[in-house]
């Protein structure tokens, strides 16, 4: 269907970053030797490459790593596995046949057009930044309005300052970082303006990136307008109500050059959808199993297009795994299905994976709706677990063991994030 | 008479709130820390504040324009954007090798090296 084949490979990786590069290694330590990496840039190594701030490998490594670091012991370890890379290939199109056997159609910039074969896809393909058109900011459309992480490629892997005078929409873990890269720099940033009245990245990045560097950052404000012919000349700032809508009677106007965009990720599931497999609206990723993979048999997703992480370590793990299984199915082992769906309940936005089997350890991740302290998170009735704080920044790791789930006989499972009743707060 | 200062730890993503009690220039309490990375960073923060140093410096015949690198350990706060103006007049030629050390002794402190983060090779050579 998608052209004469030229290589078989028992599992294709689709994505060169943290995931793709775990999902490789997890597939060669459980046994596959023909496995393949795509990555359409030139190198494989992903967003890392561009994240040269320390604070990668904390749990993995027990070390503090900057982004390139980290990226390059996995990709040393993926070639002294003899891992297949093809970089600068764009993956145009995957197709499965009746018996379960997948097509991979590659845009290569110096092969052209390629189809290879493989019993297993893990799909790596990470995430992209929301963009203005996201939020629909008023105003005109000069030049100087940018993704953070557009900004963070231009400035640490080519050289470009993307401005003089910066100001940043959005308090994520990126925006924050930058504005500490352009600091450095030499820019002037202006100010962090973040709609919801808590900050969306991790508590010690507003510390180390604005605090030291005297950013200001003003929570519950908003970018109303955008203003300038060619090229950014101000904004006008204003501060929102409860309904997070912008209140122009109380607005003002920030001169500045350039306005950074740093309002969220979005996993890039393209080429899931095109497959036809089911996602979920809360994570933008496709549904999976507790063995990771999605509607479709065979394909596996991990990391970032699955649901956004705020640490590569977690993606890692994550990814070892969906490796780990996709080899599984690549070399006959079929695992029963699973029995139990996980539900999200109150105060939970979403739960990855979707389902669950008995008689095996899990681990879920989920992230909470709104910030709470203290509190406690409750599986079912099954356990009950107090937490200092949760944030919807913070991704929570929720350990299941084996045995947990005989004691269960429904068909789901609710997760629940709830207050601490006054009585359980003294210990 | 003991006075408090309210610090977030950087030590790792979760950023615990710490509460250090001092009397003039003697520390008498670390509260708020889950872990002993908490504890270190108080009585640091509190006699010596420092903070690692990521930045990038120019290169030619590689792949990129700029090689990312850091200091091995890090170094005064306040001496920061000194010594992102110092690394910046560096210029550096491809190949690179991962660890290699650009400076050694930065800043005039012994043992403080400005390493690579990566191996950049020759843009010409096949990957």
């Amino acid at each position: 269907m998608l052209g004469r084949v030229e290589k078989k490979y028992g599992v294709v990786v689709v994505g060169g970053g943290p995931a793709g590069l775990g999902a490789a290694l997890g597939a060669r330590d459980y046994g596959e030797d023909k496995v393949l990496i795509l990555d359409r840039e030139p190198e494989a190594g992903g967003i890392l490459l561009q994240c040269i701030h320390s604070g990668f490998g904390l749990h993995y490594f027990k070390e503090e790593l900057t982004g390139p670091e980290y990226a390059q012991r996995f990709i040393e370890k993926v070639i002294d596995h003899d891992v297949d890379i093809l970089p600068a290939s764009y993956v145009s199109r995957i197709a499965a046949d009746s018996d379960g056997i997948k097509k991979v159609r590659i845009i290569n910039e110096k092969r052209g057009i390629l189809t290879v074969e493989a019993q297993a896809v893990v799909l790596a393909m990470g995430c992209r930044e929301r963009t203005r058109g996201a939020v629909r900011i008023p105003g005109t459309r000069p030049s100087g309005i940018l993704t953070a992480g557009l900004a963070q490629k231009f400035v640490n892997l080519m050289g470009y300052l993307p401005g003089k005078k910066i100001a940043i929409l959005g308090s994520g873990d990126i925006g924050l970082i930058m504005a500490r890269r352009l600091s450095l720099e030499g820019c002037e940033v202006v100010g962090v303006f973040e709609l919801m009245p808590y900050s969306n990245g991790l508590s010690r990045n507003v510390v180390q990136c604005l605090n030291d560097f005297n950013i200001p950052l003003h929570l519950s404000n908003t970018v109303a307008a955008i203003h300038g012919r060619d090229r950014v000349e101000k904004i006008t700032v204003a501060p929102v109500g409860k309904d997070l809508k912008p209140d122009l009677a109380r607005a003002w106007d920030v001169p500045c050059d350039t306005l950074l965009i740093s309002i969220g990720l979005i996993p890039e599931n393209e080429l899931t959808q095109n497959l036809g497999i089911s996602l979920d609206v809360a994570t933008g990723g496709p549904r999976v199993s507790s063995t990771l993979e999605t509607s479709m048999p065979g394909v596996f997703a991990c990391g970032n297009v699955l649901h956004v992480h705020d640490l590569v370590d977690f993606v890692t793990n994550e990814s070892l795994l969906a490796g780990r299984f996709a080899a599984e199915l690549s070399r006959g082992v079929r695992r029963p299905g699973d029995n139990i769906q996980l539900l999200p309940g109150e105060n939970v936005r979403y739960c990855v994976p979707h389902t669950l089997n008995p008689g095996h350890k899990h681990t879920v991740y989920l992230r909470c709706k709104a910030p709470m302290k203290p509190c406690k998170i409750r599986v079912g009735n099954l356990i009950e677990k107090k937490l200092r704080f949760v944030f919807p920044a913070e991704m929570i790791m929720l350990k299941l063991k084996p045995d947990l789930l005989d004691k269960f006989h429904g068909d789901s499972l609710r997760i629940d994030i709830l207050p601490l009743a006054k009585e359980e707060r003294n210990d | 008479m003991t006075e408090a200062k309210q610090y977030t730890c950087i030590g790792c993503p979760i950023g615990c709130p710490l509460h250090l009690e001092h009397d003039g220039n003697t520390i008498k309490e670390v509260s708020g820390y889950e872990c002993d990375r908490g504890a270190k960073y108080a009585h640091q923060e509190f006699i010596d504040p420092r903070r690692s140093l990521s930045t990038t410096v120019a290169i030619s015949g590689a792949m990129w324009p700029r090689l990312p690198i850091r200091t091995c350990k890090p170094i005064h706060k306040d001496q920061v954007l000194e010594a992102v103006r110092k690394i910046q007049a560096l210029k550096l030629q491809a190949p690179v090798k991962m660890g290699q050390v650009l400076i050694r002794d930065f800043m005039g402190e012994k043992g403080i090296d400005v390493v690579a983060c990566r191996t950049m090779k020759r843009a010409d050579e096949s990957s």
